[in-house]
């Protein structure tokens, strides 16, 4: 049992965790008696919010076999940034998606960029899945590993696949992987590749290799990921460690090899998505960085640029599920059905730079703007691509133990 | 501005002296009045709110402190007494860090904050209050925003950190630790930490150590200048020790409030300034570990009050309820 | 002390108060700056003069939800602090009882207890209680703060209150509840209303405490948190400005208002 990956474990702890969601749901009503009572005038009073808390919202009037589904409600979307298509002053409710998926559909989009971190999202929304209350959204993107974990805890409902025709457009690579085969509960939103983002007026030189992240000569310029896969795989490829066999030995080592540098004051800070505005001030001028973001710091600061290091870069996948509890089940799978449009997804992707899961995506793009199709964040060269490596998976132990490992490194 | 009372140099009191109530310089109270049970009403809707929403969540988190387990396993009540030993070993560098950074933020804002209090008190004249009122305006901007704009002001290419290297300020700063060594920068430091901590908390230095000086009798220090031999030896003898319990009040009310922060060391603080108020943080919303962040905040909690005796010995009064 | 010595030490020390003033001034003359920066996203270094956030601030959802959120969280949980704590100042400073010490002691622990005890402690009994952290929770953690900030201004403000007025008012016949309210009532007011403002102003800014205790819901400072990681545009400098502005605008008509009613006159 204990080295088993999550996904066979699946049908075990969903059980156990629906026994234990009704054992505290029963708990929490009687000694919350009196204190329930706020949060039932919360769900009441989200409703001037619109939040997809109350059971109102959402009901499907009609579902054809192709194209879209129309529905009436809310659907509430929780992404990471810089992921959708947005107008200039990056408000993405204002830019060409979401306009055209509330015009098609009629249900209203509350979509939010509030996903910095993977363990932070678990965190703030454990409880509540825990206990089984609605966390009030539709949607939730996050990385294939803690969605992997979210479905064996039970916390995401099963999807419809009929609501969804589009998914035959799914790209064969991602249509059935271990952790969710059939891909039950999740479908990808995104593929992108952790690498280093420097700005060469700065550096002096050019960058392409991780050590040079290591590099003394930029000691407090540079930032890392507090994403563990990201910055502790790419420590591991400079170590010369494949990523996709590794052991807890090995990533002692490269926690050794992060550890040296940050008592030595290499790295200025540990980020989510904010290494961005330090990259546009100057102030850090090596980061490791995702791909796609580095679209809209050269907005901001042209000199910036992204690399796919030469010891190799990390893929990683984000990934649409629905919580357990949503209200808006049809509309998320209307969402869903939408973007899995290739029309669609080349009009995210032009925007976001990052890859899509959706097959055809590049006749469409080259529609929109033939030079995109030869955008090597959103179709990476074959060079790159022979250097891409995913994060093997690991077991609920090992997720502990490499954290654990990670975060005392990086955090004095 | 309170009205001086017509009995104030009475002899008699109305009734026995409360210990709250010997800030005004009037000995009468007011006369007893209504029922007995009048005072209770009063306080007791007060005294819910404060019991439910202050009393009961130390002890549900006293409760968690105490836990076994892990957000996988589950959580178990139980008594765990070494979840606190762990707390204090795993994060005494973000404690004793905390602790110092608290302590030089509190000295430097008593340093800026005391004479610009005196400034105001003594020769603001007409202006007193638009002077208090400019001290406090700051402070109706948002706590985020000014730190957020400090980070816009001590960036690398900013002019503050050039001028500060050409005056070969950071030289200085090297040799008092303040930022790490051979570093080009003010952000990420220690210096940028504790800035911040000074800057946020220096409105609750100024404004009770102004308090305790606007209350000294004017006459008093026009008689200690009669009697000795200048202003600076009248401002030692009267007007300083007149003026410790707004000191202490301003300390206490800067130095527990910087001891738990963590915003500042987030925004302007890098992986050498993590504080307890981090490391709490990061418990609860990365690791998912309430046990550990339970404890660790009592822990802190122990250590402060263990730290305002200490204080209070020290400077010996007991306006600390008052 | 020699002349020049005793000439320069005030000029010196009016001198470090100004230079004070400014220190305190910097990071407001930065927000208000950057307000006019002409920029979209990030708002982190120069790009040149605009006036297109002042025109187009309201346009962002997100940060007008979050602020018309804090102003609804700031007044409900202040006209609660003010009607709880004005009754426990009033209580302590006119009523000897016993239990004051205890009472007195509990208003000001909340105010020495680090705000990261405060936020946890509260989550902690929420998540025992199985509470859905939302709109209520923050209520109830605001209330619960400013009540001690209310009741420990409104004290400091009352004891100065001369009592011979209700002694007076009573001998010329009027009962308990009318002196209360025609004599007492209007001359603590001043004290109250300090208060409340003070309770306003601390919920509307309050960062720590919300933060542990938000869920889902975004306040005005929980906005700007999280939205300085992945860009802080302009429209929140115009928001802080004017929120700078309007309160400026309070000061300064209080003090007029405190002037004209000192006014010596007819009555």
């Amino acid at each position: 049992m204990t080295d088993q990956p999550f996904h066979a474990a699946i049908p075990r702890l969903t059980a156990e965790r629906l026994a234990r969601r009704a054992f505290l749901r029963r708990s929490g009503l009687m000694l919350g008696g009196v204190a329930a009572a706020p949060w039932l005038l919360a769900a009441c009073g989200d409703d001037d919010d619109a939040g997809s808390g109350s059971p109102a919202s959402g009901s499907p009037s009609s579902a054809s076999g192709t194209g879209t589904v129309a529905g009436t409600g809310t659907v509430a979307i929780s992404n990471w940034p810089f992921y959708l298509d947005a107008d200039d002053s990056g408000d993405p409710s204002k830019g060409q998606t979401i306009p055209g998926f509330e015009a098609a559909t009629g249900y209203d989009v509350e979509y939010d960029e509030l996903v910095n971190d993977n363990d932070e999202w678990f965190a703030k929304y454990s409880p509540d899945l825990e206990a089984g209350n609605p966390i009030g959204l539709d949607i939730a993107v996050l990385t294939t590993w803690m969605v992997e974990r979210l479905i064996g805890l039970g916390y995401v409902e099963e999807l419809e696949k009929a609501n969804i025709p589009n998914v035959a457009n799914l790209d064969p690579s991602h249509a059935d992987v271990a952790w969710d085969p059939g891909r039950r509960f999740s479908l990808p939103w995104a593929s992108g590749l952790g690498g280093i983002a420097y700005n060469p007026t700065k550096t002096g030189r050019d960058i392409t290799s991780v050590n040079d992240l290591f590099d003394p000569a930029f000691a407090g310029h540079v930032t890392v990921l507090t994403e563990m896969r990201d910055t502790l795989g790419l420590t591991m490829l400079s170590l010369g460690i494949d990523v996709t066999t590794c052991t807890l030995a090995d990533a002692q080592a490269a926690a050794a090899k992060l550890k040296t540098a940050t008592d030595a004051g290499q790295f200025r800070r540990a980020t989510g998505n904010d290494y961005v505005a330090d990259l546009i001030t100057g102030d850090t001028w090596l980061a490791v960085a995702w791909s796609g973001d580095i679209v809209s710091a050269q907005l901001e600061n042209p000199d910036l640029v992204w690399i796919a290091p030469d010891e190799g870069t990390m893929l990683f996948t984000d990934t649409m599920f629905i919580p357990a509890g949503a209200a808006n089940k049809a509309g998320a799978e209307a969402w869903m059905n939408y973007v899995y449009d290739p029309a669609i997804s080349a009009q995210i992707f032009a925007y976001s730079q990052y890859q899509s899961p959706v097959v055809g995506v590049k006749e469409e793009i080259t529609k929109l703007d033939p030079a995109l199709a030869s955008n090597p964040l959103i179709f990476p060269p074959a060079d790159v691509q022979a250097r891409t490596f995913t994060f093997r998976t690991l077991s609920a132990e090992e997720q502990t133990e490499f954290t654990t490992l990670f975060q005392d490194v990086i955090q004095a | 501005m309170p009205t001086r009372p017509a009995g104030t140099h009475r002899g008699t009191h109305r009734g026995t002296q409360r210990a709250d109530d010997t800030g005004g310089a009037d000995g009468s109270g007011p006369s007893p009045r209504g029922r007995r049970s009048t005072p209770y009403l009063l306080i007791s809707p007060g005294l819910v709110v404060l019991g439910l929403l202050f009393v009961v969540p130390l002890g549900s988190l006293l409760v968690t402190s105490l836990k076994t387990g892990s957000f996988a396993e589950g959580f178990e009540t139980a008594v765990r007494l070494r979840n606190y030993s762990d707390a204090l070993s795993e994060s005494w560098e973000p404690i004793k860090r905390s602790f110092v950074f608290a302590l030089v933020a509190t000295v430097a804002a008593g340093a800026i904050g005391y004479p610009l209090a005196y400034v105001i008190a003594f020769r603001g004249g007409r202006y007193k209050n638009v002077l208090l009122g400019l001290v406090v305006l700051p402070f109706f901007t948002s706590f985020l925003m000014r730190t957020l704009a400090w980070k816009t002001i001590l960036s690398d290419s900013g002019s503050i950190t050039s001028a500060f290297d050409r005056l070969h300020l950071l030289s200085l700063f090297e040799f008092l630790h303040l930022v790490p060594d051979g570093s080009d920068r003010l952000l990420q430091t220690n210096v940028s930490v504790i800035g911040g901590l000074t800057y946020n908390f220096l409105p609750f230095m100024v404004l009770p150590i102004y308090v305790s000086l606007e209350k000294i009798d004017r006459r008093l220090v026009e008689a200690a200048r009669d009697l000795y031999s200048g202003a600076f030896r009248a401002f030692r003898t009267v007007v300083l020790p007149l003026s410790i319990p707004g000191v202490m009040a301003g300390s206490l009310l800067t130095f527990i409030p910087a001891a738990g922060d963590f915003v500042n060391a987030e925004l302007l603080g890098g992986p050498q300034q993590t504080m307890v108020g981090n490391r709490i943080q990061s418990r609860f919303f990365e690791q998912v570990d309430y046990p550990a962040a339970a404890s660790l905040s009592f822990v802190l909690m122990a250590l402060i009050l263990i730290g305002v005796l200490l204080y209070a010995r020290l400077l010996g009064t007991e306006e600390l309820t008052g | 002390m020699s002349t020049i010595a005793r000439r320069l030490a005030p000029r010196l020390l009016d001198a470090w108060a100004g230079v004070a003033l400014l220190y305190l001034f910097t990071p407001i003359f930065v927000i208000v700056a950057f307000s006019f920066n002409d920029a979209r996203r990030f708002n982190v270094i120069w790009q040149g003069f605009s006036l297109d956030a002042w025109r187009h601030w309201t346009d962002s959802e997100p940060l007008t939800d979050a602020l018309t959120l804090s102003i609804k969280i700031a007044a409900l949980s202040t006209l609660a602090a003010t009607v709880l704590g004005s009754l426990i100042a009033l209580a302590l400073v006119r009523h000897r009882f016993t239990g004051s010490g205890v009472t007195n002691l509990l208003l000001v622990l909340p105010l020495t207890t680090p705000e990261v005890v405060l936020g946890s402690s509260l989550l902690s009994l929420f998540i025992d209680l199985g509470v859905s952290r939302g709109f209520w929770t923050i209520v109830a953690a605001h209330a619960m703060f400013c009540v001690s900030y209310v009741a420990v201004t409104v004290k400091a403000r009352i004891r100065g209150f001369d009592w011979t007025l209700e002694d007076a008012a009573m001998d010329l016949g009027a009962s308990p509840l009318r002196t209360f309210r025609t004599v007492t009532f209007p001359l603590i007011l001043p004290g109250i209303v300090a208060a409340a403002l003070l309770s306003f102003a601390l919920s509307i800014d309050d960062f720590i405490i919300t933060f542990f205790n938000s869920g889902n819901e975004q306040t005005f400072p929980l906005y700007i948190y999280s939205q300085q990681r992945r860009g802080l545009g302009p429209e929140v400098n115009v928001v802080a400005t004017l929120i700078l502005l309007v309160s400026f605008g309070l000061a300064v008509s209080s003090i007029f208002v405190q002037r004209f009613r000192a006014r010596p006159g007819p009555r």
